[in-house]
């Protein structure tokens, strides 16, 4: 039991690691707009409307412009001034919520 | 040469007639009477695109029937209504045929998806039929022509629009009738009004000229009241006025929300504007292309931008009246 536990957690880890190095967008039905305390994000497929914080917005914002996940890390940090660790931690749960709901998707590195 | 684009091949058809509503320059089939949508002697401007093409409102229960008996597949029901077991009011939506609205009693509407022209096919017999345009069918229609419906009851003060939005029963249309009662006040429209950002600006579009309200209400009235009112009607289980509309469109002044609460100030301004309560408070849940549903977030944006959203606490015992004066109280503040 605590091997296979063990086993989960770090399958879970490299995962993680991965995502870090990818380069996630927004696929083209899903818009957001920004709202004083709150981020709409709106699958325009199935019209289902789902709820950011402004945290999570801000986040959102930064991955759809970067080059890779990890990317974000360093900017996010000095923002919100928190320590790396934190913010990567978070910024990967919220990637994993994301691509479980289909609002962004990973694309494929630039062959150039 | 005059150009008679009304002129139909079979038998001569009368000219239809003019009017407007919820920002559609509609023509009308002269023998359809909309409730609470006067005629007006010429074209309605409301935008050019409108008045170019027009949305034809046409009493015509054979090509309702030959274009919905034409269409392949089985229709996509958006939108039922029911009241137990019994359906009050279904949207089926089946391309390129369009939205057909249906409330057994009253009869069917086909409305083409771009939202130019209505097909009417009343039921035998159901003198209210035409009800079912103002309530339904045309904000619908708006909605497909670009206009986003809010399901909110309104009246023009000093030349712009105040409305008053909030669940079933908040008492939306109740305040609206009791601004009317106290005169400056002209009615936008009782139940659905429709929002056209232009400018950098939102225009609000009148609807019909009805204003329905609860036999309690209605008890309430004074003598004084029920002549501003003018005289009722019974309809289903409310009484219906025709208090006369204000037939231009008027910029936004304030939006109100109201809620059921027993504690909180009556009315704060809200600064930072739940999107998903402005969201739920379309009129429109039956038209779901990716260009609505977008346009319909960016019309809350521009919303939520204004800063004119107001919480107003209906709380215990407090009768429209009183909401009422708490209102123009605010409105002189700001």
């Amino acid at each position: 039991m605590t091997d296979k536990r063990a086993d989960t957690q770090t399958m879970s880890q490299v995962a993680d690691q991965q995502l870090l190095s990818e380069r996630v967008r927004l696929p083209q039905h899903v818009v957001y707009r920004s709202f004083v305390a709150e981020t709409v994000v709106l699958n325009l497929r199935t019209g289902q409307y789902h709820g950011l914080n402004p945290t999570a917005g801000r986040m959102l914002e930064a991955l759809d412009a970067a080059p890779t996940v990890g990317a974000t890390v360093p900017e996010l940090a000095q923002e919100y001034g928190v320590e790396p660790a934190k913010v990567e931690s978070d910024l990967l749960a919220l990637c994993q919520g994301l691509l479980e709901r289909g609002l962004i998707e990973i694309v494929d590195a630039d062959p150039a | 040469m005059q150009i008679q684009p009304e002129a139909p091949a079979g038998p001569v058809r009368e000219r239809a007639v003019n009017a407007t509503a919820f920002g559609l320059a509609l023509e009308v089939d002269p023998t359809i009477k909309i409730p609470g949508i006067p005629v007006l002697d010429a074209p309605a401007v409301t935008s050019q695109a409108q008045v170019q093409v027009p949305t034809r409102v046409r009493l015509d229960p054979r090509e309702l029937e030959r274009r919905w008996s034409s269409i392949e597949g089985t229709p996509e029901r958006v939108r039922e209504l029911r009241d137990g077991e019994a359906v009050l009011l279904s949207v089926e939506l089946a391309p390129p045929a369009g939205y057909l609205l249906h409330a057994p009693g009253f009869g069917r509407i086909l409305i083409a998806p771009d939202g130019t022209e209505l097909l009417c096919d009343p039921e035998p017999g159901s003198p209210e039929w035409s009800t079912l345009l103002p309530a339904q069918a045309l904000p619908l229609a708006a909605t497909l022509r670009g206009f986003e419906v809010l399901h909110a009851s309104g009246v023009v003060l000093g030349g712009r629009a105040v409305l008053f939005a909030g669940p079933p029963g908040a008492g939306k249309s109740s305040l609206a009738a009791a601004l009317l009662r106290h005169g400056a006040a002209e009615l936008l429209s009782d139940d659905t009004v429709a929002l056209e950002p232009r400018g950098g600006t939102l225009i609000a579009h009148p609807g019909a000229a009805l204003l329905q309200l609860r036999a309690a209400e209605h008890e309430r009235l004074s003598a004084r009241e029920r002549a501003v009112l003018g005289p009722p009607e019974t309809f289903l289980d409310k009484q219906r006025y025709s208090p006369g509309v204000s037939v231009s469109p008027a910029p936004l002044r304030e939006l109100f929300l109201l809620e059921r609460s027993t504690h909180g100030p009556p009315v704060e301004r809200i600064e930072a504007v739940d999107p998903f309560a402005l969201l739920a408070s379309t009129f429109n849940l039956s038209v779901r292309s990716p260009e609505r549903l977008t346009r319909h977030l960016d019309l809350t944006v521009a919303l939520a931008a204004t800063g004119r959203i107001h919480r107003l606490r209906v709380q215990p015992g407090t009768d429209a009246t009183r909401l009422a004066e708490i209102v123009r109280e605010r409105l002189l503040e700001l």
